[in-house]
C-alpha cells in the first residue's frame, strides 16, 4: 500500500502458509512432547505439581457426575465439594490433567505411571507453544525462521523443565502466544471465524493461568493502532467503530472464562473477587539471587534480566538481539518514512506496508509479558516461570535473526550454490543449535539448577548465589541415587520439602522403594534430606544439632554442585 | 610544463601510495563487515566448548581424598578447617567427615580465636572471613586447594561457656525455678521449627530449654552457641561454675533467622554478672543479626569466678528464639 511517494515494508510474507506448515509445526511440537515422555520418569513431583494431581482427580470426578447425574452435579454443594479445592487458579488445566489421568491411567492403562497421565495435556500444550511459535515466526518472517524459532523455544533448558509438570505456566506460554497469533490473524484476515476464535482463546487464556489478565496491555493498543484511520473516520462521524476481535474478546472471553468454572458459577463476584484479590496480594515466597534471599518488596529490577541470560542459551540471546534490532531499524525506518511525508520531503524509500502491524505486535506482547517484572511489588519466588510467556516473541525474533544471519552468509560466499549451499546452511544450522540442545539435555532433571555457560554453568550459577532449586522435587533422585540401593529396609526418611502426596505418589510409582517411611522431623528420620536453597540451610543446622553429625553421608550433585544432602543418624 | 609535469608525477607518486592504503582499508572494512555473521555461529560454538568444559570441571573424588588425607595428617585440634566457596560445603561435610569437618568449625562464634587455618577451597574461592590473615602455605590437589593461613592475631581462650553445657558446670534456674539437666530425646523439625535441641539439655519446669544448638543468622551462616529463649516474664539465668577470667569476656548472641527477619520481635536483653556486680550488658535488636559483644574484665584477669551469670530476659517472649556464645580470653 502507498502512502504518498513510499510504499511502506513490514516483514515480508515471503511465503504461502498452509496445511503443511500445520504439519511441520505439529510435528516439531509431538516430537518434543515425545522428548517429554521419554524423560518424564526421571523428574520428581513438586510440591504444587501434588496439589494440582489431588484437585485433578476431584475436578474429573465433578465431570463424570455431569455426564452421569447432570441434575445432582450442579447443585452448589457438589460443586463446592469437587471445585472447593485449589480454587486460587482456574480449572482449564487441572480439568484436562484429570481427564487425561481418568482415560490414558485408569480406563484405557495407556500410562502405567498415573503421574504421566496427568501431565501429559501440560506437555501437549508446550507442543502447541512450539507449533504456535513455528507457524508464527514462517508466516511473520519466513519458514526458516519460524523452524529455528521453534526449536529455540524447545531448547530452553527452563522451559524444558517446565515442559514436564502438570502445572500451569507452559500452558500459559502456549495459551498467551496462541491469543496473540489469533490476535494478529484476526486483524489480517477480519473474517468472523477469526474474530470469534480471538475472544474463544482469550477466554482459554484466561481460564490458564492470571498471566492473561496482562494481555489487553499487548492486544488493545494494537488493534486500535491497526484501525486507527476506521477509528478515526469513525469518531469523525460520530461513532465508536471498535475492532471486532477486541469486541469478541471483551465478550466471550469471560464468558468461556465462567463457562469452564464451575466453582464461579455460585457467588459469582464474591469469588471472582477472591481470585483476583488472591493473586494481586499474593504472598511473597522467598527467592535466592545473587547471593542474598528476598522475602518481599521490593523486588530487585534487575532479577528478570539477570535471570535471562543466566538461563537462555546465550547464542538465542544474541540472534534475538539481531532479529530484534532488524525489526527497530525498520520500525525507525518507518516513523522516518512518515515524518518525511508529514514534512513533504520524501526522500523516496519505498516500504511495502503491513496492514497486521507484526512487529508493534510482538513488541507489546514481549513487554506485556515481562513488564510486570519491572516493578517492585511483583514477586520474584517463581524464577523465570512467570515470564515465559516472553520467550515464544523473543524465538520468533531469534528466528528472524537465523534468516539474517543466512542471508550475511549467502552475501559473503555468493559462489556457493545447490548443494554446497545447503551443507553450509545446514552447518551454520548445527553451530547455532548444538550448543542449546548441549546445555538443554545436560539440566535435565535439574532444570531449576542448570545455568548456561555465560554464567559458568550449574557451578557459575551457584557462584553467583543464584537460586538452586525449590519444590522439593528433587527428592526422587536422592531415592535412585541413594536411597533405594542402600537405605536399610522400612528406614524413616525426613522429606524435608516434599509434600506426602508427592512421595506416596513416587512410591506408588515404584520411584521411590515403597518401604521407606516418611517422617516429619531429623530426630525422628534414620536418614534426613535436605534439599539445598538458600534458606533450608537452617534445615541443615537443625539436623546438626540434633542428631550430633554435620557430614551428609551422599550428596546429590549436579556438576559438583550439591542439590540434595543425605544424613544418616549416628 | 615541464614543472608541471614533475609536480604532477610527484603529486602521484605521493597519492598512490595514500590511495592504495586506502582502498585496503576500505576493502579490509567491507570484508570484516561480509563476515560479521560467522561471529554468531562462533559464539554458538564457543558456548558449546565452554559447556563441554564446564560440566567436566566438578571436582574429582580422588582430589577430594587427597586433600581429606593431608588435611587430616596436617590439622591440630585448634585448627580451623572452612570450605570455600560456601556452596561447597556440603560436599566438603561429607568428603571429610565430622571428626576434620567439626560442628565446632563448621558453625565457630567466630574466626578470632583459631590461631591457624586450612582452608579448602575449589575454582579459586576464598573464605571472606580469612582474607587479613597471612598465607603460610599451599597444597593443590587437582581441583582442590588447601591453603594454610595463620591468624595474624589469635585470642587466647581460657574458658568456651559453650563448652561448658552440661550438669557440672551450668545451673539455669527460669525466675526461682531450677531447670534439670537430662537427656530426652532430641527436637527437630522442618523449615521454620528454629534450631534443633538436642538430647543433652536443660528442660524448665513450665517449658523451655537451654541447650547447645546451631543458629542460622540473617545471612543463613551457622553459629554453635547456647540457645536460652526467653520466654518472657522471669529472666532466664544461666549460672556457670569456675570460670577463669582473662583481659575480656568477649562473645556474640543472635536470634534464629525465621525469628528476626521480620524486625517485629522485642528486643533480648544479656546481662553478665559475678556475684553483686554487672560485668556488661548486651543487648539484641531484631536486624542485628549475629552480634558481637565484648567487656573489660581486666580488673579480674587470673581470677576463677565462682558463678558468672548470664541473664537473658525480653519484655515478651514471642519467637525470641535466642542463643549466644561467650568465651573469657
Amino acid at each position: 500500500m502507498k502512502i504518498g511517494p513510499f510504499s511502506l515494508r513490514g516483514p515480508a510474507f515471503p511465503e504461502r502458509i498452509g496445511w503443511r506448515d500445520h504439519g511441520v509445526g505439529a510435528a516439531l511440537g509431538l516430537a518434543y512432547v515425545g522428548w517429554l515422555l521419554a524423560t518424564a520418569r526421571s523428574l520428581g513431583f513438586p510440591r504444587d505439581e501434588g496439589m494440582y494431581f489431588h484437585a485433578a482427580i476431584d475436578y474429573v470426578r465433578w465431570w463424570r457426575m455431569l455426564f452421569e447425574r447432570g441434575r445432582d452435579a450442579v447443585q452448589q454443594g457438589a460443586i463446592d465439594s469437587a471445585w472447593g479445592f485449589n480454587h486460587e487458579h482456574p480449572a482449564l488445566m487441572k480439568s484436562l490433567f484429570g481427564v487425561s489421568w481418568w482415560l490414558l491411567h485408569e480406563k484405557w492403562h495407556v500410562f502405567a505411571d498415573a503421574s504421566t497421565a496427568f501431565r501429559l495435556p501440560g506437555m501437549l500444550s508446550a507442543g502447541v507453544a512450539i507449533w504456535i511459535t513455528y507457524l508464527f515466526g514462517a508466516r511473520a518472517f519466513g519458514r526458516r525462521a519460524g523452524v529455528v524459532a521453534a526449536a529455540l523455544l524447545a531448547l530452553m533448558p527452563r522451559v524444558f523443565f517446565h515442559a514436564h509438570l502438570a502445572c500451569f505456566d507452559v500452558p500459559i506460554t502456549a495459551a498467551w502466544i496462541a491469543c496473540v497469533y489469533v490476535h494478529w490473524r484476526a486483524q489480517e484476515r477480519r473474517s468472523l471465524g477469526w474474530t470469534l476464535a480471538a475472544g474463544i482463546v482469550f477466554g482459554l487464556a484466561l481460564e490458564t493461568k492470571h498471566n492473561a489478565w496482562v494481555l489487553p496491555a499487548a492486544l488493545v493498543p494494537h488493534a486500535l493502532f491497526v484501525h486507527r484511520h476506521a477509528l478515526l473516520r469513525g469518531l469523525r462521524a460520530g461513532r465508536v467503530a471498535l475492532p471486532a476481535s477486541l469486541v469478541s474478546m471483551a465478550l466471550l472471553g469471560p464468558i468461556v472464562f465462567l463457562a469452564l468454572w464451575p466453582y464461579l458459577w455460585n457467588d459469582t463476584l464474591a469469588r471472582v473477587q477472591w481470585y483476583v484479590d488472591f493473586h494481586l496480594h499474593h504472598e511473597y515466597y522467598n527467592i535466592e539471587f545473587l547471593g542474598r534471599n528476598y522475602f518481599g518488596p521490593p523486588s530487585p529490577k534487575g532479577y528478570l534480566p539477570t535471570m535471562v541470560v543466566a538461563t537462555v542459551p546465550t547464542v538465542t540471546l544474541v540472534l534475538f538481539a539481531v532479529g530484534a534490532a532488524d525489526r527497530i531499524r525498520n520500525g525507525a525506518r518507518r516513523v522516518r518514512a512518515w515524518l518525511a511525508e508529514k514534512l513533504r520531503r520524501p526522500k523516496g524509500a519505498v516500504f511495502v506496508r503491513d496492514a497486521s502491524e507484526t512487529d508493534l505486535l510482538l513488541a507489546l506482547s514481549f513487554c506485556a509479558s515481562i513488564g510486570p517484572f519491572f516493578l517492585e511489588k511483583t514477586p520474584i519466588f517463581g524464577g523465570t516461570k512467570h515470564w515465559m510467556p516472553a520467550y515464544p516473541v523473543l524465538a520468533i525474533l531469534a528466528g528472524r535473526g537465523f534468516q539474517l544471519v543466512v542471508g550475511a552468509m549467502r552475501r559473503a560466499l555468493p559462489a556457493l550454490a545447490g548443494r554446497r549451499l545447503l551443507a553450509a546452511e545446514a552447518a551454520l544450522l548445527v553451530c547455532l543449535l548444538a550448543a542449546p540442545l548441549a546445555v538443554t539435555i545436560h539440566s535435565h532433571p535439574f532444570g531449576l539448577s542448570a545455568y548456561v555457560p555465560l554464567v559458568g554453568g550449574t557451578a557459575g550459577g551457584a557462584d553467583l548465589g543464584l537460586n538452586r532449586q525449590f519444590w522439593g522435587f528433587t527428592t526422587q533422585s536422592a531415592a535412585t541415587e541413594f536411597l533405594n540401593d542402600r537405605a536399610p529396609r522400612g528406614s524413616t526418611v525426613f522429606i524435608h520439602d516434599t509434600t506426602w502426596d508427592a512421595w506416596a505418589r513416587m512410591q506408588e510409582e515404584g520411584r521411590v522403594r515403597s518401604d521407606l517411611r516418611a517422617v516429619a522431623a531429623p530426630h525422628e528420620a534414620t536418614f534426613s534430606l535436605v534439599q539445598h536453597e538458600l534458606h533450608m540451610n537452617e534445615v541443615d543446622y537443625d539436623i546438626w544439632a540434633s542428631t550430633g553429625t554435620d557430614a551428609p553421608v551422599y550428596i546429590v550433585e549436579h556438576d559438583g554442585v550439591p542439590i540434595v544432602s543425605v544424613y544418616r543418624k549416628p | 610544463m615541464t614543472r608541471f609535469k614533475t609536480a604532477c608525477k610527484l603529486r602521484a607518486a605521493v597519492t598512490d601510495p595514500q590511495r592504495e592504503q586506502g582502498n585496503r582499508a576500505r576493502e579490509l572494512q567491507r570484508g570484516l563487515q561480509r563476515w560479521a555473521f560467522a561471529l554468531v555461529p562462533a559464539l554458538g560454538v564457543i558456548e558449546l566448548g565452554a559447556h563441554a568444559v564446564q560440566t567436566r570441571s566438578a571436582v574429582r573424588d580422588g582430589d577430594w581424598k587427597a586433600a581429606r588425607d593431608f588435611v587430616s595428617s596436617q590439622s591440630r585440634p585448634d585448627d580451623l578447617v572452612a570450605f570455600a566457596p560456601r556452596w561447597v560445603d556440603p560436599v566438603g561435610r561429607e568428603k571429610f567427615g565430622s571428626r576434620l569437618a567439626t560442628v565446632e568449625r563448621e558453625a565457630p562464634g567466630d574466626v578470632t580465636r583459631f590461631p591457624r587455618a586450612l582452608e579448602v577451597s575449589i575454582r579459586g574461592a576464598h573464605v571472606p572471613a580469612l582474607a587479613r590473615w597471612r598465607r603460610d602455605d599451599e597444597h593443590r590437589f587437582g581441583g582442590v586447594t588447601v591453603t594454610t593461613l595463620e591468624n595474624p592475631a589469635p585470642a587466647h581462650v581460657l574458658d568456651d561457656l559453650v563448652s561448658m553445657v552440661d550438669g557440672q558446670h551450668l545451673r539455669v534456674f527460669r525466675g526461682d525455678s531450677e531447670c534439670s539437666y537430662g537427656h530426652a530425646p532430641p527436637q527437630s523439625g522442618g523449615l521454620g521449627f528454629g534450631p534443633g535441641v538436642p538430647a543433652d539439655r536443660f528442660a524448665c519446669p513450665g517449658g523451655g530449654f537451654v541447650a547447645v544448638s546451631v543458629v542460622a543468622d540473617l545471612d543463613y551462616f551457622p553459629h554453635r552457641c547456647i540457645y536460652a529463649p526467653p520466654l518472657g516474664g522471669a529472666p532466664l539465668r544461666l549460672r556457670f561454675q569456675g570460670v577463669r577470667f582473662g583481659r575480656t569476656l568477649h562473645g556474640h548472641h543472635g536470634l534464629y533467622v525465621e525469628a528476626e527477619r521480620e524486625r517485629r520481635g522485642a528486643p533480648v536483653t544479656l546481662t553478665f554478672r559475678t556475684g553483686d556486680a554487672v560485668i556488661g550488658i548486651a543487648v539484641h535488636r531484631d536486624g542485628d543479626s549475629w552480634k558481637s559483644f565484648e567487656f573489660d574484665t581486666a580488673d579480674r584477669e587470673g581470677t576463677v569466678a565462682t558463678e558468672l551469670v548470664a541473664e537473658i530476659g525480653a519484655p515478651n517472649g514471642d519467637r525470641r528464639m535466642y542463643c549466644f556464645e561467650a568465651d573469657t580470653r
